[in-house]
């Protein structure tokens, strides 16, 4: 469905640089084919193929494979796309996020649609703008903008933060803090431990669903024993 | 229930399947905004239905649980949007005289059911939109007359559909769910008492183990460790305990890139 999405966006560019209905539809057409990156990197692309267009329109660069181009660009901004946007930004900022409702903040989803949406429209928007200028240059994009770097940071900020979580389970709202008779230090150190054992499970091939049917029966057994 | 009463419970899940489908839309098909993300859309549907901090807390249970289940490649993650409005709805319509606890993590609990039905259902519906992409490339007609923006858009349809009619069915078998439950013996409701509260530390681990290949990462136990003395120590209110440790995290990433 990219692929229908790319002519989409395309379409008002090409329908004025290209008056003559037969060329316009053969453009168009062209710009139907397989198409698949991160949807907010193609902006990258999309800025770029304006510009080629438009050097081909005004006689610039006639013979630039417009097709060639996005299909090189589209894995590798794929892959680096999913790695800072889904795999390092939305975790560090839904963490975050998180960490602030336990401690009791309900304003908490604001922040994270606000901290998200300005690096992600920020980019979208610049991005579009670099490929067009740079007529998709991925040296140029490389330089500009860091994202394996931030992927990094960004991604360690959630380790920490997370760790953070459990560490302040003494000052966790009531409805999340669990019901044990112990000091502050013990209780964060057993949270640690419950945590680092479902770690050691998830790594033999647990899946979320089967952990969260586990933890249930964990917790109606301790409940049938009366330990809670 | 009366005749009244069960009319505006009809329009209130027919209301709750038409926001939860509109706000499903931002997952793939428009924006991706993330107000889709379950902390934003359980929160928006528990708002809508006049109690937002239980929709706050469903959102903030099943937000780190499924975070890292990305839709890389041909992968089709469950539809988490869909799990967040189903639980927090049926734990607000299905509770009288008040959300207790134990419905929240009843309503959780059940949501895993809605985890194998949408990711088919997301799967029926790439496929339905991939045939339009190929009718319309099949169809030069169509690219001639401008009929391209119609059939563009008409890929919105099957994504809100989706959701609407899983949220119509389930929905309301949901809240005779937990309105049964709320009749069962006390040790059902405290299992899930604490149920809800050891959900987060699930959370963390899953996302831990996403973002980490060490089971005993230092950058965790460095958090742990900092949050833990600004808590107890020098106590400290919950967005200062967040920001030393993410400043931690900041210089101590820093620092490893400097060494490297």
């Amino acid at each position: 469905m990219q692929s229908l999405g790319f002519a989409y966006a395309m379409e008002p560019v090409l329908r004025k640089l290209y008056p003559e209905q037969k060329e316009f539809s053969d453009r168009l057409k062209l710009h139907m084919n397989y198409f698949n990156t991160q949807p907010y990197l193609a902006s990258f692309i999309l800025g770029a193929v304006v510009g080629i267009e438009q050097d081909r329109v005004e006689g610039r660069n006639a013979v630039t494979d417009v097709q060639g181009l996005k299909t090189a660009l589209m894995a590798p901004l794929g892959a680096l796309g999913d790695s800072f946007f889904w795999g390092s930004l939305k975790p560090m900022a839904a963490v975050i996020t998180v960490a602030l409702v336990v401690g009791g903040i309900w304003w908490a989803p604001l922040f994270f649609l606000l901290f998200y949406n300005l690096w992600h429209i920020g980019l979208r928007m610049s991005l579009l703008f670099v490929g067009y200028r740079s007529r998709g240059d991925a040296v140029a994009l490389m330089s500009r903008y860091r994202f394996t770097g931030w992927a990094r940071q960004f991604k360690l900020i959630s380790l920490v933060v997370l760790g953070g979580i459990v560490g302040a389970l003494p000052v966790w709202r009531p409805e999340f803090k669990p019901e044990f008779r112990l000091p502050g230090i013990q209780l964060a150190v057993l949270g640690m431990a419950f945590t680092i054992i479902l770690v050691a499970v998830l790594r033999r091939g647990g899946s979320p669903l089967k952990l969260m049917l586990a933890l249930a029966v964990f917790c109606l057994v301790l409940a049938m024993a009366g330990v809670v | 229930m009366s005749a009244f009463d069960t009319s505006w419970m009809i329009l209130t899940i027919v209301g709750v399947a038409t926001a939860g489908g509109l706000i499903g839309l931002d997952r793939t098909a428009v924006g991706q905004f993330m107000v889709s993300q379950p902390i934003c859309a359980a929160s928006l549907a528990g708002w809508m239905l006049g109690d937002a901090a239980t929709g706050l807390l469903v959102g903030a249970l099943l937000e780190l649980i499924w975070l890292l289940d990305m839709p890389v490649g041909t992968f089709v993650p469950a539809d988490s949007t869909v799990a967040a409005v189903f639980a927090a709805a049926i734990a607000i319509l299905g509770s009288t005289g008040g959300v207790r606890l134990s419905h929240v993590g009843l309503s959780i609990l059940l949501s895993i059911v809605l985890a194998p039905i949408t990711m088919l259902a997301d799967h029926m519906v790439r496929e339905f939109n991939a045939r339009i992409a190929l009718r319309v490339q099949a169809d030069s007609a169509t690219v001639m007359d401008s009929g391209l923006a119609g059939a563009h858009l008409s890929g919105l349809w099957p994504f809100f559909f989706k959701s609407f009619f899983v949220y119509l069915v389930f929905i309301p078998l949901g809240i005779i769910a937990v309105r049964l439950f709320a009749r069962m013996p006390d040790q059902y409701h405290r299992a899930m008492e604490l149920y809800v509260k050891l959900l987060p530390l699930l959370g963390v681990a899953l996302v831990a183990r996403k973002l980490s290949i060490r089971t005993f990462d230092q950058f965790l136990f460095g958090g742990f460790i900092v949050a833990l003395a600004a808590a107890l120590v020098f106590p400290a209110s919950m967005p200062m305990i967040i920001l030393l440790t993410a400043v931690g995290g900041l210089l101590g990433a820093n620092y490893l890139d400097q060494r490297a």
